[in-house]
């Protein structure tokens, strides 16, 4: 009996049929081992990854530990300040080289051999090395091995396993200036804290890209954080909200009706000293932006997923989330506060305390969306070799989308922009009936 | 910083307080959250009190010098008990099953006057789902004596954890 891993997936992955306006993604897509491994060499060990924000290691010999793409990493500054993403694995034999999460230090030590490497990837000693018949080269091949490519935008660190992945800014195209429009928020610029929230979920890690970028579910799954915000005496409207495709398969939900953002737009959970505080600092981004930039900087929300696994929460606050996916059934979540490097003490409890109220965990929402990655997870073992039924629809907005109309927040043509990437990259198969409308919609310049 | 004595009491503004008061502290809200009791949950804090749990890198820094899973002033924890009555607290309808078992309970003078910091240690067994989910830690309070019983100023949860493990969302109260 062939295992379920060597068996075919059946179906094309994406069933698109523009005469009856429908989108349809093959669920396999969510649990199969064989799309899992084919994922990890298209996808993960191709194109560029979300490391991790350059303040993490805010100073010379800073390093994290962190997996991606199921390979244990070393995330460090070297001694002389350039960040390095090094493998976590003593080129001698393999061993884990460093067992600490994080912490400083110039040098690491395997403790299997006792060889020992400097943070810039250089071998410092191994021991009784007159065993070996050339040091010099011994010392050259065994140097650490390093992730191969490396680049950094507005201190958002990628990598990529692949040598020959086109420049970074390449890959990010229309998502970068959001990574800089959120940078321009503070005259200061932003960092990251420690405090980070690491959590796993028994979902696939498109459930939770899909969920980010899915206006629709906000008020029904968030019911209880909707009413919330309401006896707080703020309103929560999806109108007049639209989402983007911003090419490569990232996209941005643009929300201006789903809550107050400190320091930038003010709501009456936030306190009157507030107020003030928002007013100087509104006019401080005038000054340094411009009105039409500050406008798009400060009035906005945005959700920008940045393909595969990086999603920013420019909302309440500020928040950096990673996916690492473990199995077709298992997702590792890491989150990340960003606040302004310089910031009223006030201002920062209030940040604090809003941005984990709803996100994370422990908040008042976000528990409810892992609920429904988990819940759809396991409904979707219901449909398992169904055939037809085993397809889950994104057609929401189509109707639009023909006749050439921005796509809302509401709507689900972010999604529908995220697997066709994905099918492509991924080559899992597309069924198209009738044609595809020139009016899909790309891209948005605020610059 | 003196512990309790032999006894297992402590002096607080002119009172004495047994451990075994405190643990009956703990062991009645262990029965309060494991039978759904939110409205009796919430009794136990005096108003302006904070319910907060750390992440599991936490390391002692200040309040809001790092980011937390639960972050909770009055207004959040009523509004948490809020939600957690609601049918559409979607993650906890249907309720999680909870045990809790609460132990190596220990008392300490607070810093404020008039205050006592508790430490003790749980484990929280959580069944949903068809998965069975383990938490354990320590919680580090500080209560205040009151003529109805002690009540919360701090209700403070670490994790003993290096990360939240599968399925572990934090959608109940730990």
């Amino acid at each position: 009996m062939p295992s379920e891993a060597s068996e075919r997936v059946a179906g094309p992955m994406l069933v698109e049929d523009w005469e009856q306006l429908t989108f349809r993604v093959n669920r396999e897509a969510y649990r199969s081992p064989e799309i899992f491994a084919r994922e990890r060499v298209n996808i993960w060990l191709r194109t560029w990854l979300y490391l991790g924000h350059e303040t993490e290691i805010p100073n010379a010999n800073d390093f994290k530990v962190r997996t991606i793409a199921g390979r244990p990493l070393i995330f460090c500054r070297d001694a002389d300040g350039e960040v390095r993403a090094w493998l976590n694995s003593c080129p001698h034999r393999g061993t884990v080289l460093c067992r600490e999460n994080e912490g400083s230090q110039k040098r690491f030590q395997c403790f299997y051999h006792a060889w020992t490497f400097n943070n810039d990837g250089t071998v410092a000693a191994i021991p009784d090395d007159g065993a070996y018949e050339d040091v010099a080269s011994l010392q050259q091949n065994m140097m650490l091995r390093s992730v191969p490519r490396l680049e950094i935008h507005e201190g958002y660190v990628f990598i990529s396993f692949n040598p020959d992945v086109p420049p970074l800014l390449e890959h990010l195209g229309d998502a970068a200036d959001y990574m800089t429009m959120i940078e321009q928020q503070h005259a200061s610029g932003v960092t990251t804290l420690p405090g980070v929230q690491l959590y796993s979920v028994r979902g696939n890690w498109k459930l939770a890209v899909e969920n980010a970028m899915d206006g629709y579910h906000f008020s029904p799954t968030h019911n209880t954080f909707v009413g919330y915000l309401r006896e707080s005496g703020f309103a929560v409207t999806d109108d007049n909200q639209f989402a983007y495709n911003l090419g490569n398969g990232h996209s941005l939900l643009v929300l201006t009706g789903h809550g107050g953002r400190i320091s930038m737009i003010w709501e009456p959970r936030f306190g009157e000293a507030e107020k003030v505080r928002t007013e100087e600092h509104r006019a401080e981004m005038v000054e340094r932006l411009g009105e039409e930039r500050a406008h798009y900087v400060a009035d906005e929300s945005h959700i920008l997923f940045v393909f595969p696994n990086l999603l920013l929460f420019d909302i309440e606050g500020l928040s950096i989330r990673q996916l690492e996916p473990v199995a077709p059934g298992h997702t590792d979540v890491r989150a990340w506060q960003l606040v302004p490097r310089e910031e009223d003490p006030e201002s920062r409890a209030l940040r604090m305390k809003t941005v984990v109220s709803f996100v994370g965990p422990g908040g008042l929402a976000t528990p409810d969306d892992i609920e429904a990655y988990e819940a759809v997870q396991r409904g979707i073992e219901a449909t398992k070799g169904a055939g037809d039924l085993d397809y889950s629809d994104m057609s929401r907005g189509m109707r639009d989308e023909v006749k050439g109309e921005q796509g809302r927040s509401i709507d689900e043509g972010a999604m529908r922009g995220f697997w066709r990437e994905w099918e492509q990259v991924v080559d899992g198969g597309l069924e198209v009936t009738g044609t595809r409308p020139e009016s899909f919609l790309e891209g948005r310049n605020v610059r | 910083m003196t512990q309790a004595d032999v006894r297992g009491s402590i002096e607080v503004a002119g009172r004495t307080i047994t451990r075994g008061e405190v643990e009956d502290f703990l062991y009645e809200e262990a029965d309060i959250l494991d039978a759904w009791n939110y409205d009796g949950w919430f009794a136990l804090f005096e108003e302006g009190a904070r319910y907060e749990v750390p992440t599991t890198d936490y390391r002692g820094w200040s309040l809001h010098a790092g980011g937390s899973f639960v972050d909770d002033d009055y207004d959040l924890i009523k509004a948490r008990v809020k939600r957690l009555k609601s049918r559409k607290a979607h993650a906890e309808n249907p309720h999680s099953r909870t045990h809790r078992l609460v132990s190596n309970v220990r008392l300490f003078p607070g810093e404020e006057d008039g205050t006592l910091r508790i430490r003790a240690s749980f484990v929280v067994h959580r069944a949903r789902d068809g998965q069975f989910d383990t938490y354990v830690g320590w919680y580090e309070h500080v209560v205040v004596p009151t003529d109805e019983g002690l009540k919360y100023r701090l209700r403070r949860t670490i994790l003993g954890h290096e990360a939240l493990p599968v399925g572990a969302r934090l959608s109940f109260i730990l």
